[in-house]
């Protein structure tokens, strides 16, 4: 498929959740305002997000048991590609961490021929410090071992086309699925492009502490070793 | 006979009892029976008679019996925990196939 016959209407929005009620509506709305395309993933949560989600969306899936964020991706890429036939798919996170009014910059660079785009969110921004150091550290880390500077490999907005999410697959059912999906890209000598996201963080938001650092590191180097 | 041996003959009775147990609810086949029952009893034989491997822990250069019982157990149990660690993966990843395809399926019948 050449890419720039990729179609705004051919795009999905995929929005993996995990008790999210406090913020999906908010998240739905603004999303609805830029596409009615939108699957939402619930990943086993014992809240009402999958009622909420049924109210606004015609493509709810529901996983029984919580699987982790990963998994729930994967099962909204393969829905969108294999059954809706998605020409590509733009990965939101349901916490309102991410402002749906730059789909159209995903949008356009998908159209302008990249396979894989990144939202980055700038380290000038207002991020938390240990925001900003664990993204940098990540990185960091990603540079060392793989010889690839990717920048906010944290950042869970990203888009790509159905041919980059056959190199893409991922194993990780976690939220260590970000690693991954850079570590493929990495791996893969994907071609990426990135677009300029806005910070936004709530309440909830309680960034990386000392173990999580721990753990990413010992996740990439397990993914460089091909573990 | 030790403390050490008469605690070791219980537990293998108890094995023995609970590998009964379950062949009495026929979750072995006849060649697990069979393996279970032989595994205790050898159990049972070498607990009361160390001596039978004392050529084998001489041979390895043990000073003692009982050191190559722990050596041989260890390597036992990692053998076991390395097993189960890639069965609860195998079977993780079964579990997580079969629910996203349930979800995905039970949203196209919609």
């Amino acid at each position: 498929m050449a890419a720039k016959s990729i179609l705004f209407s051919k795009t999905w929005i995929v929005i993996p959740g995990f008790n999210e009620a406090k913020y999906l509506a908010t998240v739905l709305k603004k999303t609805l305002k830029q596409t009615p395309r939108i699957i939402y993933v619930d990943d086993g949560s014992h809240d009402h997000s999958a009622q909420i989600a049924q109210k606004y969306l015609e493509h709810v899936i529901i996983h029984e048991v919580n699987l982790g964020k990963g998994a729930a991706l994967k099962t909204g890429c393969d829905y969108a590609f294999n059954f809706l036939k998605a020409q590509a798919v733009i990965l939101m996170d349901a916490d309102d961490q991410h402002n749906p009014a730059e789909i159209p910059l995903f949008v356009q660079q998908l159209r302008k021929g990249s396979q894989v785009v990144l939202g980055a969110r700038s380290l000038f921004s207002k991020m938390p410090l240990v925001r900003k150091i664990g993204n940098a550290f990540t990185s960091a880390v990603m540079l060392i071992l793989f010889w690839r500077y990717i920048p906010d490999i944290l950042s869970g907005y990203k888009a790509f086309t159905r041919r980059a999410y056959r190199k893409l697959y991922w194993e990780a059912t976690d939220y260590s699925v970000e690693l991954e999906i850079a570590a493929k890209i990495a791996m893969n000598r994907l071609q990426f492009s990135l677009v300029s996201i806005k910070t936004i963080y709530h309440d909830l938001d309680r960034g990386m502490s000392i173990i999580d650092a721990i753990k990413v590191a010992l996740k990439i180097v397990s993914l460089r070793l091909g573990l | 006979m030790s403390i050490f041996q008469i605690i070791a003959v219980f537990f293998a009775l108890l094995m023995l009892y609970i590998t009964r147990v379950h062949t009495l609810r026929q979750r072995f086949s006849m060649t697990e029976t069979f393996f279970w029952y032989s595994l205790w009893l050898v159990f049972i034989v070498v607990a009361v008679f160390p001596d039978l491997l004392r050529g084998i822990s001489d041979l390895l250069h043990f000073s003692r019996v009982f050191d190559l019982l722990v050596v041989g157990a260890l390597m036992v149990l990692t053998v076991v925990v390395v097993l189960n660690y890639f069965q609860q993966r195998a079977n993780g990843r079964k579990w997580e196939e079969f629910i996203r395809q349930r979800a995905i399926d039970h949203t196209k019948k919609k």
